[in-house]
């Protein structure tokens, strides 16, 4: 990792920046980003089929969140109580989705139907044909965490224009309207749980870990070394793959016996939180087997065993 | 069912996973799995212990302790959440690891005796008792109780006391109850140079 080192007189001029707490996602290459990533990784990996496919999935939420007409937000009173009670202002789980998300994704399994061939295909047809109440239903499993009832094959499909529905919404809302949560453990946009946390490099937020949406993206400071789940700060360890990429550690927790996986830009600038956490599901296998629990989810991927 | 199970990751979930539903294999992963193990990293803040500006540091420690697996410091990196230096390390405090691991380093009490040359080492038992014995030795001698006007002041001005920058509250709390108990009146921290 590299090391700043301050020259004389730099530290009477302020050199170094308040890291900002909130960070909106790019609009413009959210998905993009995350399918070229994707790509990169997927020759030689284990999972290389289902990358690909994530990464078609990435392509098509690109083309519809560019695409996005205007969506009304919420009034202003109703964002004003959210911002007096400390919650977040587009809650996933309360939030009343207009049905342009509908559209929305209907447009986005359109677009992937035409890049991808066999059974997924077939499934992206299947649900494209289904009726607006499945995709509500199944809508409000995924944002509220519960497995029964949820079809695992269509998750990560509704999931995927939740995601651009919910980025659009929060770009539009823009950064002055959000503001740090008293529950600093849930996107302080949408109030879902992080898919990871990414250590930063370069400019005001080098260094700063963040932790990242799974839904919407945004990302939010949390010190480093504390648990994204219980905060502790005590009994905080990281486990990698040994000998495996240097950039991608389990941050776990003897308080709470969760872990999240931190992505540590410094090792490996390209890393997309979403993407990379796919990308070492070997990793997720090995943290089940040390009885570890997993504290926030990637959409794009649903393991759940039902114990 | 809770959240956290909605989370989980585990091979037994993969087979009924999206992966699987959605016609692609996880048995490749699974495979792999078999031959990967986890290896242990703590990260631990701590200050620098060179100057008064106590800048805070994150150190980064490879091996769980386990049998043949001796713990060891592998990086030292300002951390970026500390309000003093917020990430950023001067020259000396960037060279921390080099400190650390030096083979000059000292790591336990040693002494050199009036017309000695040679340093020899002791334990912390006798170095205690050493430091006590001067320490009374110089104050029985030197305790003023009363000013030239009468006044009971009972001071020792003849020996003096450095408190380390990095020292917490509590223990700068323990400094001076301990140091003003004894009368001295010459001492301070580095962090105050």
């Amino acid at each position: 990792m590299t090391q700043r080192i301050l020259e004389p007189g730099e530290i009477q001029g302020g050199a170094v920046a308040d890291a900002p707490s909130i960070r909106l996602p790019e609009l413009n290459s959210l998905f993009s980003d995350r399918a070229a990533r994707l790509r990169q990784i997927a020759p030689g990996h284990a999972l290389a089929d289902y990358l690909l496919f994530v990464a078609a999935i990435g392509d098509a939420q690109q083309s519809a969140l560019n695409n996005m007409q205007t969506i009304p937000l919420p009034v202003p009173m109703m964002l004003e109580q959210s911002r007096a009670h400390g919650m977040p202002p587009l809650n996933a789980i309360d939030h009343a989705r207009d049905p342009a998300w509908r559209t929305v994704l209907r447009t986005l399994l359109g677009d992937l139907e035409k890049k991808i061939e066999g059974i997924a295909r077939d499934h992206v047809r299947r649900l494209a044909g289904e009726p607006d109440a499945l995709y509500e239903a199944q809508a409000d499993r995924v944002l509220s965490a519960v497995t029964a009832g949820l079809d695992f094959g269509y998750a990560p499909l509704v999931a995927a224009g939740l995601q651009v529905y919910w980025v659009h919404q929060v770009a539009a809302l823009g950064l002055p309207a959000l503001i740090p949560l008293d529950v600093p453990t849930v996107c302080p946009a949408c109030g879902t749980r992080p898919v990871a946390s990414v250590a930063r490099s370069g400019g005001a937020a080098g260094g700063h870990r963040y932790l990242h949406c799974a839904l919407c993206a945004t990302e939010w400071n949390m010190v480093r070394i504390k648990c994204s789940d219980c905060e502790s700060t005590t009994g905080i360890h990281y486990f990698g793959i040994d000998g495996g990429a240097n950039a991608v550690k389990a941050e776990t927790c003897d308080a709470c016996s969760g872990y999240l996986k931190i992505f540590y830009m410094e090792k490996d600038a390209q890393v997309e939180p979403t993407a990379d956490d796919l990308a070492s599901t070997a990793l997720d296998l090995l943290m089940a087997d040390a009885g570890k629990m997993r504290s926030g989810p990637n959409l794009m991927l649903f393991a759940a065993d039902g114990e | 069912m809770n959240r956290r199970q909605f989370f989980r990751t585990c091979a037994a979930g993969l087979g009924g996973s999206s992966i699987a539903m959605l016609g692609f294999s996880p048995q490749p992963v699974l495979a792999q799995v078999r031959g990967f193990k986890l290896a242990r990293t703590t990260e631990t803040r701590s200050t620098c212990p060179y100057c008064s500006v106590s800048c805070g540091v994150i150190m980064y420690t490879l091996g769980d302790n386990a049998k043949n697996n001796k713990p060891s410091i592998i990086h030292v990196e300002g951390d970026p959440d500390h309000p003093v230096n917020r990430g950023t390390l001067c020259p000396k405090g960037a060279g921390l690891l080099d400190m650390i691991h030096s083979p000059n380093r000292l790591k336990y009490p040693e002494v050199r005796e009036a017309k000695s040359k040679e340093w020899r080492r002791i334990s912390w038992d006798e170095a205690y008792t050493r430091i006590a014995k001067h320490m009374k030795e110089d104050r029985d001698k030197n305790f003023i109780t009363k000013n030239d006007k009468g006044v009971t002041v009972n001071r020792w001005n003849t020996t003096a006391m450095l408190a380390s920058s990095a020292a917490s509250n509590e223990s700068g709390y323990l400094t001076v109850k301990s140091a003003r108990g004894m009368g001295m009146t010459a001492f301070d921290t580095q962090a105050r140079i």
